[in-house]
């Protein structure tokens, strides 16, 4: 009964939504009080139809409603509970109602603390956002229902949850990353709705601005949960692959970036107004283009979602009709009316049109490279070929490269008129003397120096002396300075500490396959790796061979676990890596295959600084949330 | 100049919608094989019936001929092996095995429980043979022409319909 | 079945070459004579496709195949043959598909070239604006 319940909600919220997303518009252009609806109101409403019907599906994971069809699919009754409620997410049909549930959070957010007096435009942004509520409520429910039951005979179990997605990452990686994604609806329906009212340049962009920030904040911490959680669950040690889609992430990711760089200027300026509009446009459509991969089946991947050429249709058909019809108001309507300042070559406008060059080129070239392959085999008629992370590093290097120069001055640059560039010459004496400070370092605690690291240490020096600024002529004293400045600090900051993560785990990392029996040791690094022994561990829904690895640096010695786990229900495999994790460095090994006896083969590695990279990108996100938040109270 | 601009942004857009959309069409999770129009390659491993002998390329002397990857471990290969018995009596085609990666007793033991279809089967214990192959997994059938030259590779079962469409031309040759 | 070679390989190769050559085992299930062949073969398993899964690299899997692949990799560095021709014996075998890094050929001109033409044009279409 309840899971029909859930039912029916939905297709309430598909039904509300459709008004939401037509009345409002209707009402504006006709001027008829007929037609007005209470927006405020509604907005509520539609959250907590949404939040019902999640909350019921959650609710038949915990009390295991195997007559669900996706429930069966995707839990059994020895999963833990927290598991239960996070696989709720764990498949298609799932992370579509949470999809859906993220949209309507961000619309209340809007509708709520935004301050725009033009009930007008407000409504217009609200009928948007519904049309896309109503064009993912459309496909969920026909073709991917969470609420399809098995009946009249339930299954007595369940399959189980997918063994790699049993991991704590998994409860907070996906809601993260879908509100980062679905949080692109807002700016591009106040982007739309600029167009249709045209309205002024500096007002629609700081309406957009921190909405923006803020879904930036949130995909940046759903991307680097994605990649913590790969470094340690897969056992490879890596922690970006370039996989199509981590890609499919990662491009929306660098639009929203150059997104609110542009507003900023569009803010403050009033220039890059056309740009601005194409960007909050092309940030959306590659954020659905981004479940488009996933779920079509189309690029294979480890992530990839149910493979199903229909309901890849069906998203096509999502993305043509609300980027067509955005880009096709974008060429009709003439948006040329702005006055605009002109601005040197050596200002901070100049300096944020080549930010989002080559953000947005590098983005698209990421995109090409991702679907590539399929290009490849249509052009030469069936041949196949691979592009990945080696091409797609050598392509980032100069986009980087580029980038992190362009950063370190960024904050040094004035609006409009020639900056003078007596910073220049100090700027770079500080960042070589750090440059050295860090080899220094990194040669005191591993005793090596690589010339393929020294660029982006390089960088990350100039960044880090270009975001403090310390010698730069102030009025307020320098922790006012910083305090006046706290978001950008954070996330300029968190870049350059994830660059240097990136450098030194790049050059510095150690790997070896090894074969041990117990009480074997080995040197390895500067560590001695000894086997003590396997253990036979009962997990609630899992059996596994475990082995107990220590590390000892001579002065210290460390005991990790490294498992190979046989789930239960479905019989897979997972391995699970053993991790001590230090402050400059993580000391890693899983477990291969059982040889002989008690023989085992291992991989070990040493990553160093690897946590700096995902340090880096925590701060990042704080920056970028604390900036949305700002701008919000004060629009 | 600027209405170009203005339209230039969908136009882009239509374009890759229309290349996305022609990728839904098109699904083929095969790997071609990379040695189309290359000779069988040379190869020195022990007969699966006999553990002293040893058979090379010059063994596989019948051609045209089908070479074909099973091993006792494959499910699918059961499924296959009953078209592979009926070619047998069929035709002329001479069919060679390759069993791959598997336990010798076991593999005997199949062949004769379930009938053997192959002229001979070559024990690929290590996967050597089928890494010059190019094989990543079993069943895969290749068919070799009068020349000793691969023309085709099917990765997946071979059945009736698999066999007009993807091997019948190259017997007629 | 192959997670028994790194072992048998290592009890070959220790009396085949422990007398000829310097190999220092350290429990090695790849042991290696010299310094650059070890970095070699590890960099190559992270650029060599596994043709089996659905998306990993041969250093991040341990299907049969992959194995066997490592093996075969593993014999071809020690051998003394380049990155090159490592990879050119794979895509023999196996086709394009099997390294991440695409091959430069007219069909990927656009590929390798796309983004630094793209910076270009976007310069020059900069360039173009601002004059006017």
């Amino acid at each position: 009964m309840i899971p029909e319940i859930g039912h029916i909600i939905l297709i309430s919220h598909l039904v509300l939504s459709f008004i939401g997303g037509t009345l409002p518009l209707v009402a504006v252009y006709t001027k008829s009080k007929y037609f007005y609806i209470p927006v405020k109101k509604l907005s509520v409403f539609l959250f907590m139809l949404i939040l019902m019907s999640f909350m019921i599906l959650v609710y038949s994971f915990l009390v295991d409603d195997f007559s669900v069809a996706y429930v069966s699919q995707n839990s059994n009754i020895n999963l833990p509970t927290y598991y239960k409620f996070a696989a709720t997410w764990g498949a298609h049909e799932g992370s579509l109602l949470l999809w859906i549930l993220a949209m309507n959070a961000w619309l209340i957010g809007f509708i709520f603390f935004n301050n725009s007096k033009d009930e007008d435009y407000t409504s217009t942004v609200f009928s948007i956002a519904c049309q896309v509520m109503f064009a993912f409520s459309l496909f969920t429910l026909f073709t991917s229902n969470p609420f399809e039951r098995i009946l009249p005979i339930p299954p007595l179990n369940g399959a189980d949850l997918n063994p790699s997605l049993q991991d704590i990452a998994f409860t907070v990686h996906p809601p993260l990353l879908y509100f980062g994604y679905s949080g692109l609806l807002i700016p591009f329906a106040i982007a739309v709705a600029a167009m249709l009212f045209r309205k002024d340049i500096k007002e629609w962009a700081g309406n957009s601005r921190p909405w923006t920030l803020m879904s930036c904040s949130f995909l940046t911490m759903g991307i680097a949960l994605g990649s913590w959680w790969a470094y340690y669950e897969l056992g490879w040690g890596g922690w970006w692959f370039w996989d199509p889609v981590e890609n499919a992430a990662f491009v929306p990711w660098l639009l929203s970036v150059a997104l609110f760089h542009s507003l900023i200027a569009s803010e403050s300026r009033g220039v890059f107004a056309k740009w601005s509009i194409l960007l909050s446009i092309f940030a959306f459509a590659t954020s659905l283009l981004g479940t488009f991969l996933v779920r079509s089946g189309i690029l294979t991947s480890v992530h990839a979602f149910a493979l199903d050429p229909e309901r890849g249709l069906f998203i096509l058909g999502i993305l043509a009709f609300f980027i067509i019809g955005s880009l096709l108001i974008y060429s009709i309507k003439d948006l040329e009316n702005q006055p605009t300042h002109s601005y040197e070559l050596s200002s901070k406008e100049f300096g944020f049109l080549l930010n989002n060059l080559l953000l947005v080129i590098l983005a698209v070239s990421i995109l090409f490279g991702t679907i590539f392959p399929l290009i490849y085999e249509a052009i030469t008629d069936g041949k196949q070929i691979s592009v990945g992370a080696p091409y797609f590093e050598i392509i980032l290097f100069p986009f980087a490269l580029a980038l992190g120069l362009l950063q370190g001055v960024g904050l040094y640059l004035s609006w409009g008129s020639s900056s003078s560039f007596k910073f220049l010459p100090r700027l770079i004496i500080e960042s070589i003397s750090i440059f050295a400070l860090v080899l220094i370092i990194l040669f005191i605690l591993f005793d090596n120096l690589y010339l393929t690291s020294f660029a982006t240490i390089f960088l990350f020096s100039w960044i880090l002396m270009g975001t403090l600024q310390i010698s730069k002529k102030r009025n307020l004293n320098y922790w006012s300075f910083l305090r006046k400045r706290a978001a950008v600090t954070f996330a300029h900051l968190g870049m350059a500490i994830l660059t240097l993560g990136v450098a030194v785990v790049s050059s510095y990392s150690l790997e070896k396959e090894i074969i041990m029996a117990p009480d074997d040791s080995i040197e390895f690094g500067n560590q001695t790796i000894l086997f003590k022994n396997t253990e036979e561990i009962m997990g609630p829904n899992y059996f596994s061979k475990s082995a107990t690895i220590s590390f000892s640096d001579g002065s210290n010695s460390y005991d990790v676990l490294t498992e190979k786990r046989t789930y239960i229900p479905s019989g897979q495999l997972t391995t699970e890596a053993g991790i001590k994790t230090e402050l400059f460095q993580d000391l890693y090994i899983s477990m291969g295959d059982n040889l002989e006896a008690n023989i085992w083969s291992f991989k070990v590695q040493i990553k160093p600084f690897i946590r700096w990279i995902w340090l880096g990108a925590l701060l990042v996100a704080i920056g970028s949330l604390l900036a949305g938040i700002k701008r919000v109270r004060r629009v | 100049m600027k209405k170009v601009f203005d339209i230039l942004p969908l136009a882009i857009f239509i374009v890759l919608l229309v290349v996305l959309f022609s990728f839904l069409s098109e699904k083929d999770d095969q790997l071609e094989t990379a040695l189309v129009d290359s000779s069988f390659p040379e190869f020195s491993l022990f007969a699966l019936s006999d553990d002293t002998k040893i058979l090379s390329k010059k063994d596989i002397s019948q051609l045209p001929a089908l070479i074909n990857v099973w091993a006792t471990w494959c499910i699918a290969c059961r499924v296959e092996h009953p078209f592979l018995m009926k070619l047998k009596n069929e035709s002329t085609l001479a069919i060679y095995g390759l069993n791959y990666k598997d336990n010798r007793m076991k593999a005997l033991a199949l062949l004769e429980r379930d009938g053997d279809p192959y002229e001979f089967s070559i024990f690929d214990f290590e996967g050597r043979l089928a890494i010059d192959l190019g094989v990543y997994g079993a069943p895969e059938t290749f068919f070799v022409d009068k020349d000793g030259v691969i023309r085709v590779r099917h990765v997946g079962v071979v059945d009736e319909k698999v066999w007009e469409n993807k091997f019948a031309k190259y017997l007629d040759e | 079945m192959n997670k028994f070679i790194p072992l048998i390989f290592l009890i070959c190769s220790f009396e085949v070459l422990s007398d000829e050559t310097q190999i220092d085992f350290n429990n090695d299930a790849y042991p290696f004579s010299s310094e650059a062949h070890e970095v070699l073969f590890y960099s190559l398993l992270n650029e060599l496709r596994c043709p089996k899964c659905q998306s990993s690299n041969l250093a991040g899997s341990n299907s049969p195949i992959s194995n066997d692949l490592k093996r075969e990799v593993y014999e071809l560095v020690i051998s003394g043959n380049t990155s090159k021709q490592i990879k050119s014996h794979l895509v023999q075998r196996y086709g394009n598909f099997i390294i991440y890094n695409p091959p430069l050929e007219p069909a990927t001109y656009a590929l390798w070239f796309g983004p630094f033409l793209l910076i270009l044009l976007a310069l020059l279409v900069i360039s173009f604006v601002r004059k006017r």
